[in-house]
């Protein structure tokens, strides 16, 4: 047997965890039901009874790098079914939270997201943000000319590119960074307890794993498992969608501007447009219905986080799908106000995705294919 | 007195369907008595009934119906003997007609055929008949003087508590503390567990409220510096002398000679008179038992409260866990004076303890036990102590190391109040070794909920060591009783003041004197009180039942108690050495003298006795013997192949509900047994079992309580008793060439009376295979 293990207790991670909706993680006496109720736990040191125990002991090193907080889908059934109201699920939803903004570069950032008394500073971030760089520049024009309503007459499609491409670059750098320190925890804790004895990870084999992992994950394969929350796994699937959908758009959108030389407003009739409308209005219901299904488990926690994450899908949603409508009837003042907006949300969402909870999108997702690749059920 | 007889029998819950009404009632008619039958004896027709012929002058009843312990108040008649012959539970309901067919008008009479049923009926109405002509009607117990005042022994949270609540009773009440002031351990205490709703967080320990509490009630005396040198006489009238504490006055308690010195040097039995003189040399400078004080103060009972002392652990026993090595490991009690003196701080460098462990079990092998004289208390101020440390440093942390987790009731609360405390640690595991660490320390541990080997640096250890009863160390209660001092088998309850597991807290094995709170067993404040009001309840039960020349417990209001026929009294002893009760204490010729309200009447001096010369008014040897010479035993005179006959002698307490029980529900068994009730298996006289076998029974059997170190006996020793003298009858049965399997004992607990069917039943079996006995008939 290895060493002694030495418990070293970090009585501020047990407050930061309770604070991020891990508030009962105290309550847990380890009877292990969460482990035996959760459906998609491997057989093999199966989450999360392990991760509650160590959660109540602040044993954050066992926690942070510990790639099943990842596995789990967050349905709830553990939660339903823990006989001490420890909430295991929301426990493990808080860890992730606070992992997330540990492998951030810029911790700060995770405060910020993760603090509702902040939410003035995150959305008002983009807002002086536009108005300096239009100003500057020249690119803002509150008078737009011409009988047709063209956002892009008003905020430049030079002025959006802008903020916008190194508000995602931003975000793909801190993903690169923390994504590659979250692979090489993950790796060493799944060594130290024994969930492989793959020494080093091949690249190929991981690529691999991620490979076989999509499929599973845009069928919402594990989602559908659980059984407390199973209409949440439709609305996601929406959203999911939605997202891809508006991201496609976007691209060719971006191709047909700066390759094509095509500028918008585009035709309804056109396919692309038809696909972007589509992922809209999956967006917007989607995210309704998540809103909806978190109103009423009342035993389950919405912690600030997951508010933020809902509520900023269906705020974009609703303010790009506003922002065509008053177009098209030519409520121009309304449209205008609107774009903006929308634009301010898009922007948060790309700087803060890599400390938001919309993070999973990245650590889940290779956390799965991890656990595939080194074949763990 | 003049006895009036009557037979009444019951023809309700199927009586008359199953029996021959005719054929009972001839037998008290043969005999001349006078016999009624009613439909439903218990209904109010039937009462008048009887209380007419008892205005009419009937004062002995046989009232053969349902069983004694049903409509007890119904049949009971004051001044009136009453037996009540179980012909519902123990016949016709345990002994189906389909079973048991009765006899066909060809059948009668052949001398082949026989009424099992019918026998056994018109037995147990002979035997009702035989004890009610050798009963009497019982006449109290008074002593000449009597005390109402009630003794407490112990000043702390208990002591103080009983004396509360025996005062707000009315009762005038002594406490003796031998610590010069009051409240005991609790008095050294930052703060107490909670004791009420909702059980959450700690309180300022209640005890100095108690204290003025105690101080400004006017019927409590506080003696401080004061104990017991002895107390003698019996409930009701315990003489007390006092003393400071470490006096030695002539007063003071003897003890009895050890075994050794009861033979003198050849091994053989020395005289009662050469044992007193050698006793009176043993015990120089101190008056006999039977010597009172005449300066000694009376009371009527004693609350033993004297509660407990820290464990002190041996040199090195906990060694691999630092204790007497490293001064920064400490017990529970040590670390409450350091919490009462101020911030937790280390005793080795004065620095701030603010990362202790806290062991509950100390391991270093196989067992996985708490320490010793631990309880759910020590697991509970485990928690109290942690939230210490929480209280004391923002940061601290408190690990708690357990085999076993106790928050029993509502005290779950508080665990649970407590494990939600971010800083409070809590797992299930083995501490193998503390060791130093740096200035501080390192706490090793295996098997934990964390699923490996741990260690965790701590600044100090607290063991969860144990209450020791100061009864293990001292008698504490001097009883001037001729079987000892203190209580006779402490060491079954791991030297705790008790006398049964499961039943009759706050009885110990002395009438009179009730224990509660710490010296009964590890207990909470909380517990502590509520046991000081169950011993105070106690305390006036004895007082009011000894006032009034009844039992106290478990027969309480029984109105008898042994009677001696002194001229025939040979001064064996074995009663005064055998009674579970110390009632009896012998005189320099070794005469027993009696203290009948120290007496639970349970008849062990009977069973016990040679001469058979004890006896209660409604239960004695001659009561039970003619009911066993009542039973016929046909012989093949009466029939070809006669039944068999066998003597069951069953204890009221458990085995004879259970039997009940049995008929209640329908179970049936051998219609050979006679089932007689006795007050214990300690007080069947072996005179019984050769009366049934001299008179052609074959076989007998007792049924009673479990006994050995778990017994359930209500008498303590009686079931062990009776068990040693069937084996010493066996002896007996073969010198007459007997089989000594015609004899037995049975241990039943009340909840297995499912298996008595088949106990009977393969008892009567073996004893059809043994064949007759060969005495039948003789």
């Amino acid at each position: 047997m290895a060493d002694a293990y030495v418990i070293e207790p970090d009585i501020g991670f047990i407050h930061e965890v309770k604070g991020l909706g891990g508030g009962d993680l105290k309550k847990c006496f380890q009877c292990a039901t969460c482990s035996v109720a959760c459906p998609i736990s491997p057989d093999n040191k199966p989450f999360p009874r392990k991760e509650m125990i160590a959660a109540s002991w602040g044993l954050k090193d066992k926690l942070v790098g510990n790639g099943d907080v990842w596995l789990c889908h967050n349905c709830g059934d553990c939660t339903t079914l823990c006989p001490r109201g420890a909430k295991p699920g929301d426990v493990l939803g808080a860890i992730r939270a606070y992992a997330v903004t540990e492998y951030g570069p810029v911790k700060a950032m995770g405060k910020l997201i993760n603090d509702p008394k902040m939410l003035p500073v995150v959305l008002g971030i983009p807002a002086v943000l536009f108005l300096v760089l239009g100003l500057i520049t020249g690119l803002l024009n509150f008078n737009p000319e011409g009988d047709r309503i063209v956002h892009a007459h008003f905020f430049s499609t030079w002025l959006v590119d802008m903020v916008m491409l190194p508000a995602a670059a931003w975000a793909v750098i801190n993903f690169a960074i923390g994504l590659k320190r979250f692979l090489n925890d993950m790796h060493q804790n799944a060594l130290q307890e024994g969930k492989t004895d793959i020494e080093k990870i091949d690249p190929k084999g991981m690529v691999m794993g991620l490979l076989r992992m999509i499929p599973a994950i845009l069928k919402h394969d594990k989602f559908n498992e659980c059984s407390e929350n199973k209409d949440r796994a439709t609305a996601h699937m929406m959203v999911l969608f939605g997202f891809i959908g508006l991201f496609i758009v976007t691209n060719i959108f971006f191709v047909a501007i700066y390759g094509l030389q095509i500028h918008g407003p585009y035709s309804q009739m056109n396919p692309v447009k038809w696909l972007g409308n589509v992922s809209g209005v999956a967006l917007i219901i989607g995210s309704i219905l998540m809103i909806r299904s978190r109103l009423s488990k009342k035993d389950q926690v919405s912690a600030y986080k997951d508010w933020w994450l809902v509520g900023w899908a269906l705020a974009l949603g609703v303010t790009g799908m506003s922002a065509q409508v008053t177009r098209l009837l030519g409520l121009a003042g309304i449209s205008y106000t609107v774009y903006y907006v929308h634009l301010m949300f898009i922007w948060s969402l790309f700087f803060f995705i890599p400390y938001s909870k919309l993070a999973h999108l990245v650590y889940r997702t290779t956390a799965m294919a991890y656990n595939e690749y080194i074949g763990r059920k | 007195m003049d006895k009036k007889y009557g037979v009444y029998i019951c023809e309700g819950c199927g009586i008359g369907d199953a029996l021959d009404m005719k054929a009972l009632c001839e037998i008290p008619e043969e005999e001349g008595v006078p016999v009624k039958t009613h439909p439903f004896l218990c209904g109010k027709d039937g009462v008048a009934l009887l209380e007419k012929d008892i205005e009419e002058g009937t004062n002995t009843l046989v009232i053969a119906a349902c069983s004694r312990r049903v409509n007890f108040d119904v049949f009971r008649f004051d001044g009136c003997i009453v037996d009540r012959v179980n012909l519902r539970e123990q016949v016709v309901w345990s002994h189906p007609r389909s079973e048991f067919p009765a006899l066909t008008e060809d059948q009668k009479g052949d001398e082949e055929h026989f009424d099992r049923l019918e026998m056994l009926a018109q037995d147990y109405i002979r035997m009702g008949m035989a004890k009610v002509e050798k009963i009497d009607l019982p006449e109290p117990y008074k002593l000449d003087n009597f005390s109402r005042k009630i003794l407490v022994i112990g000043g702390g949270v208990t002591g103080m508590s009983a004396a509360l609540d025996a005062a707000k009773a009315g009762y005038e009440v002594t406490i003796l503390e031998k610590e010069a002031v009051l409240g005991g351990n609790a008095i050294n205490w930052r703060k107490q567990l909670p004791l009420q709703s909702p059980y959450e967080e700690l309180i300022p320990p209640v005890v100095s409220d108690m204290i003025q509490a105690v101080e400004s009630t006017s019927n409590i005396t506080v003696k401080l510096e004061t104990v017991a040198a002895r107390i003698a006489g019996e409930p009701g009238n315990f003489i007390v002398t006092q003393k400071k504490p470490g006096e030695k006055i002539e007063f003071d308690v003897p003890f009895p000679l050890p075994e050794e010195m009861k033979v003198d040097e050849k091994g053989k039995e020395l005289t009662a008179e050469q044992l007193h003189e050698k006793f009176l040399e043993y015990n120089v400078g101190k008056n006999d038992i039977l010597t009172m004080d005449s300066d000694g103060e009376a009371f009527g009972a004693v609350i033993l409260a004297a509660g407990w002392r820290p464990y002190e652990p041996k040199e090195g026993e906990f060694a691999h866990l630092g204790y007497g090595e490293l001064p920064d490991v400490v017990t529970n009690v040590q670390f409450e004076e350091i919490a009462n003196r101020g911030k937790l701080i280390r005793p080795s460098d004065g620095k701030e303890a603010s990362s202790v462990v806290f062991i509950q079990s100390p391991g270093g092998g196989d067992d996985d036990g708490d320490f010793e004289y631990a309880g759910s208390v020590t697991s509970l101020v485990a928690l109290k102590q942690a939230k210490y440390v929480r209280e004391d440093f923002p940061e601290g942390k408190s690990f708690l190391f357990y085999q076993h987790m106790r928050t029993p009731g509502l005290a779950e609360n508080f665990y649970k109040s407590l494990q939600q405390d971010p800083g409070i640690f809590l797992t299930k595991g083995e501490v193998t070794q503390v060791s130093k660490n740096g200035d501080g320390l390192i706490v090793e541990a295996e098997n934990t909920l964390l699923g490996e080997k741990v260690q965790v640096k701590a600044d100090m250890v607290v063991l969860g060591t144990g209450m020791v009863p100061v009864t293990k160390d001292d008698p504490v209660v001097n009883l001037a009783y001729r079987q000892g001092p203190g209580f006779r088998d402490n060491d079954i309850f791991q030297d705790y003041a008790d006398s049964n597991f499961i039943c009759f807290p706050y009885e110990t094995q002395r009438t009179g004197i009730y224990a509660a709170g710490g010296i009964r067993r590890s207990l909470t404040v909380e517990e502590s009180m509520e046991d000081a009001s169950g011993a105070a309840l106690k305390a006036i039960q004895c007082i009011n039942s000894a006032n009034r020349g009844v039992s106290v417990h478990p027969r309480s209001g029984d109105m008898t108690f042994p009677d001696f026929f002194f001229q025939r009294c040979t001064q064996c002893k074995r009663c005064t050495e055998e009674c579970p009760f110390g009632a009896l204490d012998d005189d320099e010729k070794g005469t027993p003298k009696p203290n009948p309200t120290r007496c639970r009447r349970c008849g062990t001096c009977m069973g016990a006795c040679p001469e058979r010369i004890i006896g209660f008014a409604d239960y004695n040897i001659d009561s039970v013997g003619s009911m066993v010479k009542s039973i016929d035993v046909p012989s093949e005179d009466d029939y070809d192949e006669p039944p068999m006959r066998i003597l069951a002698l069953v204890c009221e307490n458990d085995a004879y509900p259970a039997l009940d029980i049995v008929g209640l529900n329908r179970m049936s068994y051998s219609a050979e047994i006679r089932f007689i009730p006795v007050r214990c298996l300690g007080s069947v006289n072996v005179i019984w079992i050769k009366d049934a076998l001299s008179q052609g029974m074959d076989g007998v059997f007792l049924l009673g309580c479990k006994h050995g170190d778990d017994y359930q006996c209500h008498f303590v020793k009686g079931s062990e008793l009776a068990e040693i003298r069937m084996k010493k009858i066996g002896e007996a049965l073969s010198s007459l060439a007997l089989e000594t399997e015609r004899v037995a004992q049975f241990q039943i607990a009340i909840d297995e009376y499912d298996k008595i069917p088949q106990i009977v039943n393969d008892f009567a079996e073996m004893i059809e295979e043994l064949g007759p006995n060969p005495f039948k008939g003789f």
